[in-house]
């Protein structure tokens, strides 16, 4: 068990070795799970709040306000599940070395990742459109508290996506070693993740 | 550092990060885990400081039942400033920051933490949130008590906008902290040192990692909540509008109860390392520690509403909320049972540290008992929001996190400094601060049974003998620590050198010189065993084994 890197940039000037760059990457892999964990008690917190409002309105959703339309929630839905359908095959043409599949992958997985946000926009204007909004009530709060959080993490999760795109294109990532592509991809599907909670509270329940 | 020196740690399997050579990459932006604990210990010290100021400034008003020192404003203003520099700015980095980077790597054989810059992060997320909040005085200061609770947090002005985006700041730090160290601790330690045979206050840190992590998230997000309802308005926590303020405080407590046991849990740890130095024993226990502290740690999550029982939650929440929180009484009781066992039979060498840790034992065991008192949801109804609750808590936060702290800072100071400290002023120290600490602390708990209200400017002239008797031992309480400031001045001056290891401890740290040099460990040490095995000998590979556990001093 070699225990003794740290962050490398600091220990040597030359490119790692494969014992490094495997125990640097499990650190950092360990890490980044730690992340997406302490990141998942933000939105449950959230839920939680949700879930306590409307638990204590006597009606839900509050007189005048109707439910958000499921079919644009669905047609949402379907595009960042997609998108995670595809930023799993461009990762895996990757590791096959098949750099061209990666490069249409991703980009479609970004394209999704796009049209899901400017769905987002559509869905908010279409609320304020009919009055309901941020400040007016329990349901506004909560709905556009949760959703604009995680509309944030797509947002960043799309930069994340370019960025990394632009380092394999630029030749940082191989077969063996693309931590910082995984690290998107993961955080990608977290995203995803988090948007099945959200569908359903929103949407369905 | 000499190619040489590189060569030797290069071929012992040690990383090298060249020690940096500018005074600015050197102790400013250092990314060495030494120089950032000693960062954290700076800045937190002197919040403590600052948030001591900020109590003798609440018993000087209270020293007359109508005093005109403070306006009622003012008074607020105070306490508020002392709890959140308190809990936040001064306990928290303390015994995280400044313990725990300083300690914990050369516990696990490491050399530094498993990310080194995101440490150096979290500390720069500190100055800044401290600088944030001490501006909030010229802007209208937060005045509704470290908790905030709405509604009244949010009929203030301007303050609780600085108040939440201050904590949220050292709350990101915080939080990457605890991410940073339970890395390190699941992936970095030594060869051999398997979960069991990890020194008890590397269990202690690991452990408030994970409460970190899981916590400090849900206090950012009930600073997020309160903030936007501050600046947009928005409806969460206002009644008129569908919104309830308990859920503000369960969002709150879910955080804050467990940060009770983040200040506290690692100062488990430093009395599990300086009881068995000082006793020439092997702890008693080990394994019993290690766990209690997880099921503290687990159990943290499940009492939050014990804060909350005079909000109307109903008797099917308050019920099993009281059962669970006289549980985590036994986990407790389990440690501090293991702590005298070990002093059972033992030949003590009561130095500073030591002292330290026996009136932590003391202290905080009572502390602990009056917290089972306020479990029992009847007792809590009527001693809810009176000074009993304040004997409380400082028997807890006075009597265990800072007696812990300062045991710890006497015991660890010579590793860094490599200089020790007077014992005789730290003796003095010891008896004058406990016996201080009693005659404040005591007499608020009979003055809150007999039903002086907290956060209050003025009180009923039938106290007022009492709280005189309070002031004036609190003032000479906070003058106590000025031995302590010219302690350490005069130990980085004149203190005798310490020698690698002063106590004759056994853990890894003390393996090395003092003040460890900057790469730790010249060759990468590896564990046979528990360090705790006083009398057998030392547990570590070449050149380690030969060092002497003989005290010094």
């Amino acid at each position: 068990m070699a225990v003794h890197t740290e962050a490398l940039e600091y220990a040597h000037h030359g490119p790692m070795t494969d014992e490094e760059y495997v125990e640097q990457r499990d650190l950092r892999f360990l890490g980044f799970l730690m992340f997406l964990f302490t990141d998942s008690i933000f939105f449950t917190a959230y839920i939680f709040a949700y879930l306590y409002l409307r638990s204590a309105a006597p009606v839900w959703p509050p007189v005048g306000i109707e439910r958000p339309d499921v079919n644009l929630g669905a047609a949402n839905a379907i595009a960042l599940f997609g998108s995670g359908i595809t930023a799993h095959y461009a990762m895996t043409r990757l590791k096959e070395n098949r750099l061209s599949g990666y490069i249409w992958f991703t980009i479609a997985t970004i394209i999704l990742g796009i049209l899901f946000l400017l769905g987002q926009v559509y869905e908010y204007h279409a609320f304020y459109h009919e009055g309901v909004t941020w400040a007016g009530s329990t349901f506004g709060a909560s709905f556009f508290t949760l959703t604009g959080l995680h509309g944030f993490h797509v947002f960043v999760g799309v930069w994340f996506l370019i960025a990394t795109f632009a380092q394999t294109l630029a030749g940082k990532y191989s077969p063996s070693r693309h931590f910082g592509l995984t690290a998107a991809t993961l955080y990608w599907h977290f995203v995803d993740v988090i948007w099945v909670v959200l569908f359903f509270l929103f949407y369905i329940y | 550092m000499s190619t040489d020196t590189i060569e030797i740690l290069r071929r012992a399997g040690a990383p090298i990060h060249p020690e940096p050579e500018s005074f600015v990459k050197r102790y400013l932006f250092s990314i060495d885990h030494k120089v950032i604990g000693v960062q954290y210990f700076i800045v937190a010290g002197l919040m403590i400081l600052l948030s001591g100021l900020f109590a003798e400034a609440i018993r000087v008003q209270l020293t007359q039942p109508h005093n005109s020192f403070l306006t009622a404003q003012q008074f607020n203003e105070a306490f508020t400033f002392h709890g959140t520099l308190m809990v936040w700015f001064g306990a928290i980095p303390l015994v995280t920051g400044a313990f725990g980077n300083c300690v914990m790597p050369l516990q696990i054989g490491a050399r530094d933490v498993a990310f080194p810059w995101l440490n150096m992060f979290s500390f720069w997320t500190f100055p800044p949130a401290v600088l944030i909040l001490l501006s909030s005085l010229a802007f209208g200061a937060p005045d509704a008590g470290w908790t905030e609770y709405p509604p009244v947090s949010l009929q203030a002005g301007i303050g609780i906008v600085f108040w939440t985006t201050a904590v949220f700041t050292v709350g990101i730090g915080a939080t990457l902290t605890g991410l940073n160290f339970l890395t390190t601790v699941v992936k970095m330690r030594a060869p051999g040192m398997t979960f069991t045979r990890m020194p008890l206050f590397v269990w202690a840190t690991g452990v408030t990692s994970i409460l970190s992590l899981v916590a400090t998230t849900a206090l950012a997000s009930a600073l997020g909540s309160l903030f936007l309802s501050h600046v947009f308005n928005i409806p969460f926590y206002d009644p008129s509008r569908g919104g309830t303020v308990v859920l503000f405080q369960h969002m709150f407590w879910f955080y804050s109860h467990p940060a009770v046991y983040i200040m506290i849990i690692p100062i488990f740890g430093v009395i599990s390392e300086v009881i068995p130095t000082f006793a020439r024993k092997p702890i008693f226990g080990y394994k019993l520690i290690a766990y209690s502290t997880v099921s503290i740690a687990l159990l943290s999550f499940m009492v939050w509403a014990h804060h909350m029982f005079t909000s109307g939650l109903g008797p099917w929440v308050t019920l099993p909320f009281m059962i669970l929180t006289m549980i985590i009484g036994v986990p407790t009781g389990i440690k501090i049972f293991s702590w005298v066992a070990t002093l059972f039979g033992a030949n003590m060498r009561l130095t500073t540290p030591m002292l330290f840790s026996l009136g932590f034992l003391s202290t905080f065991t009572l502390g602990g008992i009056t917290g089972i008192m306020l479990a029992s949801v009847p007792v809590d109804w009527h001693e809810h929001a009176t000074y009993f609750l304040v004997a409380h808590i400082h028997y807890v936060l006075f009597g265990g996190t800072v007696m812990g702290v300062l045991s710890g800072l006497y015991y660890w100071w010579p590793k860094f400094t490599g200089r020790m400290m007077s014992e005789t002023l730290g003796k003095w120290h010891f008896w004058l601060t406990f016996i201080f600490f009693n005659t404040t602390f005591l007499p608020m708990h009979l003055v809150g049974l007999v039903g002086m209200p907290r956060r209050v400017a003025y009180y009923d002239p039938a106290y007022h003998a009492i709280n005189l008797f309070i002031s004036i031992n609190a003032f000479i309480l906070g003058a106590c620590f000025l031995l302590l400031i010219f302690n350490m001045f005069w130990s980085l001056k004149k203190g005798p050198a310490a020698g690698p290891n002063p106590w004759g401890a056994r853990t890894l740290e003390w393996m090395i010189s003092s003040p460890p040099p900057y790469y730790n460990f010249k060759e990468v040490p590896e564990v046979y065993a528990q360090p705790y095995g006083y009398g057998e000998p030392l547990p570590y590979n070449a050149p380690y084994d030969q060092m002497s556990t003989t005290p010094t001093y």
